[in-house]
């Protein structure tokens, strides 16, 4: 009776919400009923006969949910999904309110949850999935999330309570996720990647290079970025297991951290034994989340947003756009609390590498100076700093030829504020 | 000017989880706009102690804790080496782990005792998950003569451990907002001969540049003692480091 209440009052708030603009409300209905009733989510679950899909890693896990959502979709499967990085427990909370029939029913065949770093091994002690797929583990945000190693000890402790029917999808490359295949009841599969153009060395702002087993050192005969790759341990012997899919038949976008999104979305598609036809037809028509390499036209330009967050997501970003021979660019850095209030990661980014030290870059956002900064460190000659985001993306958008991109390089809230002066819309 | 400034980066690969690595570029670039000569030396695990013999400046950073356990059994052994050249006046930086590591001991959350280096005379007490790190933007005053206009320090703190000093070492800066060493005494940080341990990450030598030119001038001063530090453009330098101070309700 309490939660035909709740879910009544959660809706209606949902309603009033969207039609007042209230940033669609995304995570406060959820609020609300956590905080009425601490085990709402376990109590809907509980009734449900849905399928749960958990996604969790520092980067791709957006994009990866979307991924798993259009293929599921693709193949029949009616889903329900946290969107808008909704990835809290209220935000999964607030998703189950949404998807929820007022006699309690959840009318889907999977629940997906993507899953903030902090929040997962709260949510395996709430819901046993019955896929859980683990992207990464990257350095981010160290004053909310606190240090890799006792991030990893925790997601350890939830895999370790697992159940036998639970199945997970793990990254063969990250030493820190192979590794949580050890000490678990549940199946496991791994995924990989295959890249011709990978070199043997760490580069800086590498993470896990050592042994989650023993903690020597590691090595690596081939690193396709950051800390992932082939790797095998020096002391204890542990090494990075054989994936079951490491290529997939195609892949609607660049760069290799996204290879890693689309095999695991491939591989799960595997395992739930969706045909190879309608996998491939999905991977054809898929669209990026908003910020993930969106594509807009603004004023008849073409404008590209590359959410870039932590040392990894930004150095790879930097990568696509040297293959791109970017000549406008603008950084967006801001510090609220969705960032991360420690911007000191971007001294770990190897703008130094990147990109002609010509280009011209337009810099704003909250910490606009100490981006400024850094590119004057790493030898950048034309830095435009703008204190105001509208002066930054109009003056950026004016100067952009027509036939050239714009590439816009926000962290989080600056993604959500760029995207809302370039559409118009809010989306949190 | 001909002089070669060596900057010996202590343990890069595993010291290095907060940025630190800014503070090694600055020291090499501002040195070179000033067309003197500096070279980067990694002194990596197992490096050998003579190694430190030629540096001119050192700069340690912080760690996760399974990597400073690792470090300090490389470094302990190498502690009189380290200990002389600070002792001479050799010039260093020595950011939050590593600024913990030079002191007398640390005592962790259950209580136990990890030895120091023993070169800063000062303690680190972590109370234990009960307590609140202290994380933040930070501003303080510098306590020393630096010879700038400039007497603030800007950066961003993170740490569990709460350090208190002896009476052999001075405080680096005096608290304006933030927490500091302890958030208790409103010191922050540690000066010793011409050695500076410090919580400020962010990391702490570009948005204050000021400190920067002095680790250089002391280290170019012990080569030649009539050397000057030309000025250079530090609009973007001084720009970042007001940002903060504004924020924090601190006018420059």
């Amino acid at each position: 009776m309490k939660n035909f209440l709740l879910i009544f009052l959660g809706k209606l708030i949902l309603k009033l919400s969207r039609l007042f603009n209230l940033g669609s409300g995304s995570t406060w209905p959820g609020h609300i009923a956590i905080s009425i009733n601490p085990n709402f989510t376990t109590d809907v679950l509980r009734k449900s006969k849905s399928k749960i899909i958990i996604i969790a890693g520092t980067n791709g896990k957006t994009t990866t949910s979307l991924l798993i959502q259009t293929i599921l979709e693709g193949a029949g499967y009616k889903t329900l999904h946290n969107k808008s990085g909704a990835n809290l427990e209220n935000g999964i909370a607030s998703t189950l309110l949404e998807g929820i029939s007022l006699g309690g029913r959840l009318p889907f065949d999977f629940l997906l949850f993507e899953s903030d770093e902090n929040t997962l091994p709260n949510l395996l002690e709430q819901i046993n999935p019955d896929y859980l797929v683990l992207l990464n583990l990257f350095r981010d945000q160290l004053d909310r999330y606190g240090e890799l190693d006792s991030i990893a000890k925790k997601w350890k402790k939830g895999i370790y309570g697992l159940l036998e029917k639970s199945t997970l999808i793990l990254n063969a490359d990250d030493p820190q996720i192979s590794f949580f295949s050890e000490d678990t009841r549940a199946k496991t599969y791994f995924f990989g990647i295959k890249s011709p153009l990978s070199g043997s060395s760490i580069a800086h702002g590498a993470d896990s290079i050592f042994c989650p087993k023993c903690s020597s050192k590691l090595t690596f005969s081939q690193v396709f970025y950051s800390h992932l790759g082939i790797w095998s341990c020096t002391g204890c012997g542990l090494k990075r297991k054989t994936p079951q899919l490491s290529a997939s038949s195609h892949y609607p976008l660049e760069g290799l951290h996204n290879k890693y999104n689309v095999n695991a979305a491939s591989l799960l598609a595997k395992v739930l034994r969706i045909p190879q036809s309608s996998l491939n037809k999905s991977l054809t028509r898929f669209e990026p989340a908003f910020g993930r390499q969106e594509k807009l036209i603004v004023d008849n330009k073409s404008v590209q947003i590359y959410l870039s967050k932590n040392p990894t997501s930004l150095n790879e970003t930097l990568s696509i756009l040297n293959t791109h021979k970017a000549t406008d660019v603008l950084i967006i850095l801001n510090d609220r609390v969705p960032d991360g209030l420690d911007v000191s990661w971007i001294w770990d980014v190897n703008f130094e590498n990147h990109l002609s030290k010509n280009t011209v870059i337009s810099v704003s956002g909250d910490r606009l100076w100490d981006m400024s900064l850094r590119l004057k460190y790493a030898g950048f000659k034309k830095i435009i700093s703008f204190p105001n985001l509208d002066d930054a993306i109009k003056n950026s958008l004016e100067n952009t030829r027509p036939g050239n991109t714009l590439f816009i390089l926000p962290n989080y809230s600056a993604m959500l504020e760029t995207r809302k002066i370039l559409t118009g819309k809010k989306i949190l | 000017m001909k002089h070669k400034i060596t900057i010996g980066w202590l343990y890069p690969e595993f010291m290095n989880i907060y940025g630190d690595r800014g503070n090694i570029l600055v020291l090499q670039k501002r040195c070179t706009w000033r067309g003197l000569k500096a070279e980067v030396k990694l002194l990596e695990l197992g490096f050998s102690e003579k190694e430190l013999y030629n540096c001119d400046i050192l700069m340690m950073g912080g760690a996760q804790d399974l990597q400073q356990k690792i470090v300090s059994d490389d470094l302990l052994p190498k502690r009189k080496a380290l200990s002389s050249i600070i002792e001479a006046g050799v010039p260093g930086l020595y950011v939050c782990g590593a600024y913990q590591f030079l002191g007398n001991y640390y005592k962790d959350a259950d209580g136990k005792i990890i030895e120091g280096l023993k070169i800063f005379d000062l303690h680190t007490v972590n109370p234990g998950e009960k307590s609140k790190r202290l994380i933040g933007n930070l501003t303080t005053r510098i306590s020393m003569s630096i010879d700038s206009p400039l007497t603030t320090l800007v950066g961003f703190e993170n740490h569990g451990g709460r350090t208190y000093l002896g009476k052999k070492v001075k405080s680096l800066a005096k608290v304006l907002n933030g927490h500091g060493n302890n958030g208790e005494d409103l010191t922050e940080g540690a000066f010793y001969k011409n050695s500076i341990g410090t919580y400020m990450h962010g990391p702490i030598l570009p948005k204050n540049p000021h400190l920067a030119d002095y680790l250089i001038k002391c280290a170019l001063q012990m080569k030649d003692r009539s050397a000057i530090l030309p000025l250079l453009d530090d609009t973007v330098e001084l720009n970042a480091h007001k940002a903060i101070a504004k924020r924090m309700g601190i006018e420059i």
